[in-house]
């Protein structure tokens, strides 16, 4: 009986004192993982959308609460504003729509000062290869370059691709919802 | 025996993997280059040393019947450490590395030495057993790294060191090639244990 209590004592307290260090080492750690996540995972679609800044995009992030998904819980809006002597005059964020095949993930990049898209890259799709796919070629995402930022896009206002009108309406609509997401809470975006 | 001893013992007579061939499946896995190899040499190393001085402290308290159970949680807990640490400063060799983080809980290497070790020596002598072997595994895993670099993309460090018209092995850094370069370093260590003995029994 005395040996099975030492046992329970015994490992109860490594794991007490196990748990109580790991959640101490998460809570260290949390900050500079998600900067890495971010640096790593992001930073490579951001800087395809944005040129010429002078601040880190990924540090200065700004989150914006963009309301609750389907469970409840709230959906966050990243945004990389691009700096050049402490004025912001572009941002990129992350914005999707479905296309042929599950849902497109679009980094938008827009000029704030110009009105202008600065640029878009695609972040993840699963469109067909060979046909939606080509979705992530410089001749169709350079199409929209420049485009205006306060005018909803259609599909004949970019180099649209043939044969993946679903693809490219897709894109489209993402960059439209972006313009929308843009609008909406572009005085939290621009400090 | 002497802290000097246990030290180095790890470095040649049971230098894993090759003398005490345990921990393979990491072995076999990430040495696809020098980088990764010395990454999971070092955070594996790390690991052992906190957990053989952790063991050996506590090797007391520890009743013999649950003994595995608390090395197990010990050794966890260091490797979740390693892991979270990585993740946030050493990102790209995190992403490398993958799987083969966390599968350092299961890493016979380290149960091994907190077992046979560990649970019966002094604190002292289990971080210079932890040091010695965790030194041993990680220029193993490096030079094996390195081989296989070398072979299978003709760069060692990222640095290019071939010739102009070299066509890579890409076997090499294949998991084929694993298996290759781990028996090709075994039989040099081998015959290289062996030639020694000859001379020792000789003078």
């Amino acid at each position: 009986m005395r040996e099975i209590i030492k046992m329970l004592v015994v490992l109860t307290a490594i794991c007490a004192v196990s748990g109580f260090t790991l959640a101490l080492v998460h809570s260290v750690t949390k900050e500079p993982i998600e900067y890495a996540m971010l640096k790593n995972v992001k930073e490579p679609a951001v800087k395809a959308v944005l040129t010429g800044f002078e601040n880190d995009p990924v540090k200065d992030r700004i989150v914006i609460d963009v309301g609750k998904d389907k469970k409840g819980k709230p959906v966050e809006l990243i945004v990389f504003p691009a700096k050049k002597g402490g004025k912001t005059y572009a941002v990129a964020f992350e914005s999707s729509a479905g296309g042929y095949h599950g849902d497109i993930g679009v980094m938008v990049g827009m000029d704030v000062d110009k009105k202008a898209l600065s640029g878009i890259s695609i972040v993840s799709h699963t469109e067909t290869p060979g046909l939606g796919a080509r979705i992530i070629e410089p001749a169709f995402t350079d199409s929209f370059k420049g485009k205006p930022i306060d005018k909803e896009l259609g599909v004949g206002d970019i180099n649209a691709l043939s044969g993946a009108t679903l693809s490219t309406k897709g894109v489209v609509a993402a960059v439209n919802k972006a313009q929308g997401l843009f609008d909406k809470y572009q005085s939290q975006m621009v400090k | 025996m002497s802290l000097t001893k246990e030290f180095t013992k790890g470095l040649w007579e049971i230098i894993p993997p090759f003398r005490l061939v345990l921990g393979l499946c990491p072995v076999l896995a990430v040495t696809t280059s020098a980088e990764n190899g010395m990454g999971m040499g070092l955070a594996t190393t790390f690991v052992l040393v906190c957990s053989n001085l952790l063991v050996s402290l506590l090797r007391k308290i520890i009743p013999s019947k649950v003994r595995i159970a608390a090395y197990i949680v010990i050794i966890a807990s260091f490797v979740v450490i390693v892991e979270l640490t990585m993740q946030a400063y050493v990102f790209p060799l995190y992403q490398a590395l993958g799987i083969f983080i966390p599968l350092i809980v299961v890493n016979c290497i380290i149960l091994g030495r907190a077992e046979a070790f560990a649970g019966k020596n002094g604190p002292l002598a289990s971080i210079a057993d932890g040091l010695g072997v965790g030194l041993g595994f990680t220029i193993s895993l490096t030079v094996l790294g390195a081989f296989r670099e070398l072979l299978g993309n003709g760069t060692i460090w990222g640095a290019n060191l071939m010739w102009e018209s070299f066509e890579p092995f890409t076997f090499m850094v294949r998991a084929p090639g694993a298996f290759v370069g781990l028996g090709v370093m075994l039989a040099l260590i081998n015959f290289i244990s062996v030639k020694l003995d000859q001379r020792k029994r000789r003078a």
